[in-house]
């Protein structure tokens, strides 16, 4: 957990592993120097050390508690200086910050799980939560896009819970090659082929802005109710406190209120998708 | 009546250079430019301004100040701020909240406001953009700070707020010479007070109160805010110069240590993230995005105000745009 004394400090992590996902995706895996454990869907804030810090959510299981994992896609500075850290070198980590998912509330119900690129990340640690709780759960259905097959991640993840039972995966790419036998075409398309008792469902999104807008539509059209969407929102939650104000999102912190929301909490704030 | 002490003015400053040991003293004194607190030293203690309106600077920079070291907890020395105006006292009010959420304890803001004694003044004056008392704000404070001070003629008039600052009226007594107030200067006060309040509700006739500005933010069109938005450069001083405004960035430093700096919503990419998104890329989102988040959101999350009616946006606006004309145009 975090320092309690001040809440800017972070902990000291060790990184012990960099696993390479696709060409633009890595997955980093710390061990903190405290057991340090999070609610599946709540993030951390990541220090590179004097260069900056960033949100994730982690990737790991939120069962785990010597060991946390974060994938991140190569995208800005931080994410840039993060990519070209090497094993035995130390992070920082602040958190758990923000709302997860509500786990309790999925139980006796079918989850739809729709997600796109590095949106698996947070996807993965609820995927393990629900894995470890699944005599509760009736079904999981895991809805995966990403532009192009190399850049689906977590393959062997993936094939691990095509033999679980109650779960099932569809993926999708933009761009196939010709080793590709899934399905092409946006993500949504999945939501398409998917068999869905809706009333005894709950549906969640997370991935790109542009995935979230249609994904959250095509629920709605599917017939799901606004409260059982659940949506991880991704804004420039920057102190993780609800106080440095990056991540307003209308009256919210996204920081402290968020990540996850259901669409009818947010659906009356401002530029949600963008 | 009880709370009321006097002493005469040569004693106040007598016992000020005695506790100038103790504390760092911050007051407000006029200079070449401006009027604004300054550190108070033994050659500077009779040039104190007693009961003007707020002095330039909001009194949130003494607590969160412009860049700050928020990880090396370095230990605070005690400190008195003497002058603080109710609107920047009431300010502190929204600041705490945020800054003292039980979940989110933020330690060096908290020693900060600990190690403060808080001696407010009555504003017996007002300036041209003051509209505190519109927005239910009395000028004079009963709240947050100390101590409540009034200097009638030559005499220095205390009123203890909190157990603080009765604790330090006693310290005082130690060394210098204290009554209670006399009927006559506590009425004088009263006097001063009421004549600001109802000025000020003169001053800004027209002007809905606190409670109405958000519907009429609301109301508001992509028009209007483009129009009020037109002359805007984007320069951030009406959110560095606002007692409740308190965004800010986390810079790195080596050795995990963070600096909290102050920022705003109204420069560019204050939302954007690594992805590219970024919602307040244009310049009327972002001007707009001020309004919401004062007179909107902040009410609908927070008890305390996000605007106290200071006036120092429409001051401090390089392009003269005052949000007062907004709610005028609006009120109607």
């Amino acid at each position: 957990m975090n320092d309690k004394t001040n809440i800017y400090k972070p902990i000291r992590a060790k990184l012990l592993k960099v696993i390479t996902e696709s060409p633009t995706i890595k997955t980093f895996v710390m061990e903190p120097e405290q057991d340090f454990s999070f609610k599946t869907g709540e993030f951390i804030e990541l220090t590179v050390d004097g260069i900056g810090e960033a949100p994730f959510t982690p990737s790991s299981s939120p069962l785990e508690t010597k060991q946390i994992e974060v994938t991140v896609m190569k995208t800005g500075y931080v994410t840039e200086y993060l990519h070209n850290m090497k094993e035995g070198e130390t992070l920082g980590i602040r958190g758990p910050f923000g709302r997860g998912y509500p786990v309790e509330k999925f139980y006796d119900k079918e989850v739809l799980i729709l997600g796109g690129g590095c949106g698996f990340a947070p996807i993965r640690s609820l995927l393990y939560n629900l894995a470890a709780i699944s005599d509760k759960l009736r079904k999981v259905t895991l809805c995966y896009g990403s532009k192009t097959p190399d850049e689906c991640i977590y393959k062997p993840y993936v094939e691990q819970l095509r033999n679980t039972p109650k779960f099932e995966v569809l993926r999708t790419v933009d761009i196939p090659d010709e080793k590709w036998t899934e399905t092409v075409g946006v993500s949504t398309v999945l939501l398409d082929k998917v068999k869905v008792d809706i009333k005894n469902s709950v549906a969640v999104c997370c991935g790109p802005p542009i995935m979230m807008k249609f994904g959250t539509k095509k629920f709605l059209e599917m017939g799901y109710p606004e409260h059982d969407i659940y949506l991880s929102m991704e804004k420039n939650m920057s102190c993780g406190l609800g106080k440095c104000g990056h991540c307003m999102m209308g009256k919210y912190f996204v920081c402290k209120d968020g990540p996850v929301f259901t669409y009818n909490e947010i659906k009356d704030q401002p530029d949600i998708w963008s | 009546m009880k709370n009321y002490y006097s002493l005469h003015i040569s004693e106040w400053n007598k016992a000020i250079e005695k506790v100038l040991s103790d504390y760092l003293i911050y007051a407000p004194i006029k200079n070449d430019f401006t009027l604004d607190y300054e550190l108070i030293n033994q050659t500077n203690i009779s040039e104190i301004l007693y009961n003007i309106p707020k002095p330039t600077t909001p009194i949130k920079t003494l607590f969160l100040p412009i860049k700050e070291n928020v990880t090396n907890d370095k230990p605070n020395q005690k400190r008195i701020i003497i002058g603080t105006p109710n609107c920047d006292i009431q300010g502190l009010k929204i600041l705490d909240e945020i800054y003292l959420d039980k979940d989110f304890w933020d330690s060096t803001y908290h020693a900060k406001r600990e190690n403060t004694l808080l001696i407010s003044t009555p504003c017996f004056d007002t300036q041209e953009y003051c509209h505190c008392s519109v927005y239910g704000i009395n000028p004079f404070p009963t709240e947050v700070a100390d101590i409540s001070l009034s200097k009638v003629d030559t005499k220095i008039n205390l009123e203890i707020l909190s157990d603080k600052g009765e604790k330090f009226i006693a310290e005082l007594k130690g060394f210098a010479s204290i009554s209670k107030s006399a009927e006559t200067d506590l009425k004088d006060i009263e006097l001063k007070q009421s004549k600001v309040e109802k000025q000020i509700h003169s001053n800004n006739s027209g002007l809905p109160d606190y409670k109405k500005t958000g519907d009429i933010v609301q109301q508001a069109t992509e028009e209007t805010w483009k129009r009020y938005s037109s002359k805007c450069v984007s320069c951030g001083a009406c959110a560095t110069i606002c007692p409740t405004c308190t965004c800010f960035l986390l810079i790195d430093k080596p050795n995990f240590e963070k600096v909290r700096q102050l920022d705003a919503c109204q420069y560019p990419a204050f939302e954007r993230v690594a992805g590219g998104e970024d919602n307040l890329h244009q310049l009327p989102k972002r001007f707009k995005n001020r309004y919401f988040c004062k007179y909107v959101w902040k009410p609908e999350k927070f008890k305390s105000l996000a605007c106290t009616g200071c006036g120092r946006c429409i001051e401090a606006c390089i392009a003269k745009i005052n949000k007062n004309e907004l709610f005028r145009e609006f009120a109607s």
